[in-house]
């Protein structure tokens, strides 16, 4: 990915990025290197937080500013409803849970707030329900100062990221 | 006699393909399609391995591990954890191994061999 995420974000609300499974775990760093230092809300159904956190320490990425919706690792093992950085959101099926949780975040007006992924969203949500869901989300951040962006993982534009690309105001 | 896999996956591409590949290798292959399914089928089918995603509908795999007593099992799943965390759910005696998602068809069957021969 040779593009800025940060500066395509200046000039756009909400980003629809699209990447291969090859890319992935590169651009996934190189995003959150760019927004490192401002407020992040980092929302994940694809890593857990602690995997996360090896990644990015392990890439020597600055995280402290960054708070992490997880909602994966519930279904795994026992962790409390939040912890320091973290909030645990039950499966990633509960999405009236995830709204809910996400919708908190949205009013502190963070910076910015990075989705992984719509794809793994897919996996434990029919299509028309994840619609549902991001078109809710992309309204709920259209209504704040924050500014996000989604990722979806894959070779091709699948059934998801085709419908949700017209409620995006960019798609890379 | 054919030994016999039970593959507990929700999607249904990846039991169909998992099924496929293995009946071409020789194995008798069960399905079921989620944690509750998974357990009811192997006490019906009494499998000689069990190859369960991780993360699905229903009640939490890791609720259903403990009730699979003498069970061998491999955890398949799309989610990424941490080094930590792997060794965390192999801790369990029944767990015999672990699939990261899009996994390595050949590499699949190589554990399937592993476990339970041909």
């Amino acid at each position: 990915m040779t593009i800025s995420i940060k500066k395509e974000l200046d000039s756009s609300q909400t980003i629809l990025l699209l990447m291969s499974g090859i890319e992935y775990n590169k651009t996934m760093v190189k995003v959150v290197k760019e927004l490192s230092g401002k407020s992040v809300c980092y929302v994940t159904s694809n890593k857990t937080f602690d995997s996360l956190k090896e990644t990015f320490k392990k890439n020597k990425v600055e995280f402290k500013d960054m708070v992490f919706i997880d909602s994966i690792s519930k279904s795994l093992k026992k962790v409390p409803d939040s912890a320091d950085q973290v909030y645990y959101v039950s499966n990633p099926g509960a999405l009236t849970e995830l709204s809910v949780v996400i919708g908190k975040f949205l009013r502190h007006d963070f910076d910015y707030l990075i989705f992984d992924s719509v794809t793994n969203l897919n996996i434990y949500n029919k299509t028309p329900v994840c619609i549902k869901f991001i078109n809710s989300l992309v309204n709920k951040i259209k209504r704040s100062k924050t500014k996000a962006v989604f990722y979806a993982v894959g070779e091709k534009l699948d059934e998801l990221p085709e419908h949700i690309s017209s409620i995006m105001d960019r798609v890379l | 006699m054919a030994k016999k896999i039970l593959i507990v996956d929700d999607e249904a591409d990846i039991r169909n393909t998992v099924k496929t590949i293995l009946e071409k290798n020789g194995y008798e292959v069960v399905t079921a399609i989620n944690g509750d399914d998974g357990f009811k089928k192997w006490k019906s089918e009494k499998p000689d391995l069990v190859l369960m995603d991780i993360m699905m509908p229903g009640t939490p795999v890791k609720d259903v591990i403990p009730k699979m007593k003498g069970a061998k099992v491999v955890y398949i799943s799309v989610v990424r954890t941490s080094e930590a965390e792997r060794e965390d759910l192999m801790k369990s005696s029944n767990i015999k191994g672990f699939i990261q998602k899009p996994f390595d068809i050949n590499n699949l069957v190589k554990q399937v061999k592993k476990f339970v021969g041909k």
